[in-house]
């Protein structure tokens, strides 16, 4: 938590920080992108990247990290350290300087994930206490970072969290024990047990949980989500068990029901995931889903409603997504440096710009500005 | 096969000048794929067809003579395996061959409990068109054909219908091994990587990015996999993890892996050891060395090192020079591929 020094002198700063809209030399370029990236396995950043991939801005941070998280409404970006996590640096984009790192409590690390409150008043992170291995969801007050709820996430290894909608989160328990010590050595694979959990921000009780129906898939961790504006959870796995096992890798949840309903996917094409999903990801209308999967070296798309597999995009290492400002457009980063603007409807691919040096790392944000 | 990494080392897109005009890359692919996986496949192809063979002069004639013959036949024919189970890439991928010529570490048994399923049903649905596409990959390759030669359940010499399953494994055996062999026959490493339409992409250049992380990743399963795990290097020893154990091939077919190493890195003209020697002597050097200190370490085992009248703490001190130095030789490898320009797996490798 900040020192009632540092809170106050956030808090002045970020009072007077404007919206996204205000900042940043994106012209009539649209949607700005959020990712980490690193050079080498020394040199990890932050950036921001127009939409047609021109990096804007960038900050230099202390280790790899994962996902990016985005105010709503002021012009502040945060990143979150990769698993097990020990920091989140947040940014002011009018200054773009660094204005605050949050490091988790005693015994505690972050999973990679985070996101603020639609009103940008609170905080939440998915949590490790790692002594116990209760995950946990984390609510905190924006800016001063106080801890305001810490409610039990309802399972082992709370990965990615989305908003099911102001009053529920929705928390992909992805199952796996670990402990800091032990690098990502995971220490309950005969007795994981992931879960879907349906979370109220009001007091953390659980709405709805579930996990597959097949005890035989208890591996089958469930790690990313995403949420489209008619409430339909898109979740994407990644299988501890056997390489060769044919287990389903992307599923549909809702609120209202009490099982997943798996996505078909062309078996020569399930093969080619390697039995591992990287990222979810809905486009702005929410009508096609896109997964991602660095290990197979493609996205894969559905359209949902009718939960049709549309086809694939071929991409070496890619792994982040986000939708364009395009309905069915989505734009799609890779270890290899590329930013590929791909929409599965029409198939129309652009590769925007190949940074050579730069790996973008797993997850991709869009700030609308 | 499952595959663990277990270091990471990212990639650094440093472009080597010499090698940035196209087709680059030729030398060393085509000495790759035309050493190293096309007489691979076709050595792998002709010892699956003195397996077959074998198998069904010793079901038409049971004897321990026979038997024996049968059982030398599949250990010649799991060493030629491990020429080319480093390279899951191109036809073997496909129908899931790769996992179907050696379903290890089949930690739950399933194969045999498989193929006792199979051995005492009709065994002529095995002969219906589409069977052996649809089986499970559990008992289509050589890890099925083990048990029914190994295995004390299976009793091929006495039982007709433990010699027949053998006769029918090793027919779907040969000819997917034939199948693999003959596809790698009519193309180039080049029609086997997926299209990146519009991304400036090379096929040769990728097609060896993804040799060389295969490789990469090979080192890491005969590392972990296939040496520390079974004789619990850093837990519980459990001998039958070993590949191969019941035919007690689990330290040839390790050696015969750090053997085809070399062979990899000196493939071509120029091979990647020509390339690596102008770009980066040093650790051109250095992995050379390492791939040669491989060898001699895994040949310094004793024949009784993956059996259980060896002390744990034995094996696992004598299994101490030979971790290191494969450790040592994938970092070395990794430096060299990525200061070469190759990109061995950012989010592919390391991931959550």
């Amino acid at each position: 938590m900040l020192s009632r020094r540092a809170f106050l002198a956030l808090g002045s700063a970020i009072a007077t920080t404007p919206a996204w809209a205000s900042l940043l030399p994106v012209g009539n370029h649209g949607a700005v992108y959020a990712s980490a990236y690193s050079l080498n396995d020394k040199e990890h950043f932050f950036g921001l990247f127009d939409a047609q991939g021109a990096l804007l801005w960038k900050a230099q941070l202390p280790e790899r990290a994962h996902a990016p998280v985005v105010h709503p409404s002021n012009a502040i970006v945060g990143i979150v350290a990769r698993r097990p996590g020990f920091y989140i640096d947040f940014f002011d984009m009018t200054s773009q300087q660094k204005i605050t790192r949050l490091e988790p409590t005693k015994d505690h690390h972050f999973y990679g994930h985070a996101l603020f409150t639609s009103d940008g008043k609170k905080l939440i992170t998915q949590e490790n206490h790692y002594p116990s291995g209760q995950g946990k969801t984390f609510i905190r007050e924006w800016p001063s970072l106080k801890v305001l709820e810490s409610y039990n996430s309802n399972g082992i290894g709370p990965h990615e969290a989305v908003f099911f909608n102001d009053e529920v989160l929705v928390i992909a328990n992805g199952g796996q024990r670990t402990h800091p010590n032990n690098d990502r050595i995971v220490m309950n694979l005969e007795t994981m047990q992931p879960n879907v959990t349906y979370m109220s921000l009001k007091d953390g009780s659980v709405l709805n949980s579930f996990t597959h129906d097949d005890p035989s898939h208890h591996q089958l961790s469930i790690r990313h989500l995403d949420v489209n504006p008619d409430g339909l959870v898109a979740l994407a796995f990644q299988y501890q068990g056997e390489i060769w096992e044919p287990v389903p890798l992307v599923a549909l949840s809702h609120i209202n029901s009490n099982k997943m309903e798996y996505l078909t996917i062309p078996e020569p094409i399930r093969i080619r995931f390697k039995q591992y999903c990287g990222s979810a990801c809905f486009d702005s209308s929410g009508k096609v889903l896109a997964i991602s999967t660095p290990r197979g070296g493609l996205i894969a798309y559905w359209e949902v409603e009718s939960k049709t597999f549309l086809g694939i995009k071929n991409c070496r290492d890619v792994c982040g997504l986000a939708p364009s400002d395009k309905a069915h457009e989505f734009i799609l980063t890779s270890g290899t440096g590329h930013i590929i603007r791909h929409n599965p409807i029409n198939n129309d691919a652009a590769l925007l710009k190949k940074h050579e040096e730069k790996h973008w790392d797993n997850h991709l944000a869009q700030i609308i500005t | 096969m499952k595959y663990f990494p277990k270091f990471v080392a990212l990639a650094v897109s440093v472009t080597f000048p010499l090698i940035a005009s196209a087709g680059q890359w030729e030398g060393p692919l085509n000495g790759i794929v035309d050493k190293v996986v096309k007489q691979g496949y076709e050595s792998y192809s002709i010892s699956a067809e003195a397996l077959q063979k074998s198998s069904h002069e010793f079901c038409s004639s049971p004897s321990e003579k026979n038997l024996n013959l049968t059982q030398q036949a599949f250990k010649e024919n799991a060493l030629d395996w491990q020429q080319v189970q480093w390279l899951n890439f191109g036809p073997v991928t496909y129908f899931m061959r790769y996992y179907a010529f050696e379903y290890w570490p089949d930690k739950k048994g399933v194969t045999q409990r498989q193929l006792r399923a199979l051995s005492q049903g009709d065994p002529s649905i095995m002969d219906a068109p589409k069977f052996w596409t649809s089986a499970s990959i559990a008992v289509r390759g050589l890890t099925a054909i083990e048990s029914l030669l190994y295995h004390p359940d299976f009793d091929p010499m006495n039982s007709a219908n433990h010699c027949s399953l053998l006769e029918r494994v090793t027919d779907h055996h040969l000819e997917s091994a034939k199948a693999v062999a003959q596809q790698w026959q009519e193309s180039k490493a080049q029609d086997w990587v997926f299209d990146e339409e519009g991304m400036g992409f090379d096929p040769e250049e990728v097609a060896l990015e993804q040799f060389l992380q295969q490789w990469i990743e090979h080192m890491s399963a005969v590392k972990d996999a296939k040496l520390e795990t079974p004789i619990g290097y850093n837990g519980r020893e459990n001998l039958k993890l070993a590949e191969f154990y019941r035919s007690d091939l689990s330290l040839q077919t390790m050696q015969k892996n750090l053997k085809s190493y070399r062979e990899i890195y000196h493939s071509g003209s120029p091979s990647l050891f020509d390339i690596a020697k102008q770009s980066n002597p040093v650790v051109a050097d250095q992995l050379e060395q390492q791939l040669i200190e491989n060898v001699k370490l895994s040949l310094q085992l004793p024949n009784n090192f993956f059996k259980s009248d060896m002390p744990q703490e034995e094996k696992i001190a004598l299994a101490k020079p030979l971790v290191k130095s494969i450790s040592s030789s994938q970092s070395y490898l990794s430096s060299l591929v990525t200061s070469l320009g190759f990109q061995i797996g950012f989010n592919s490798r390391d991931g959550d």
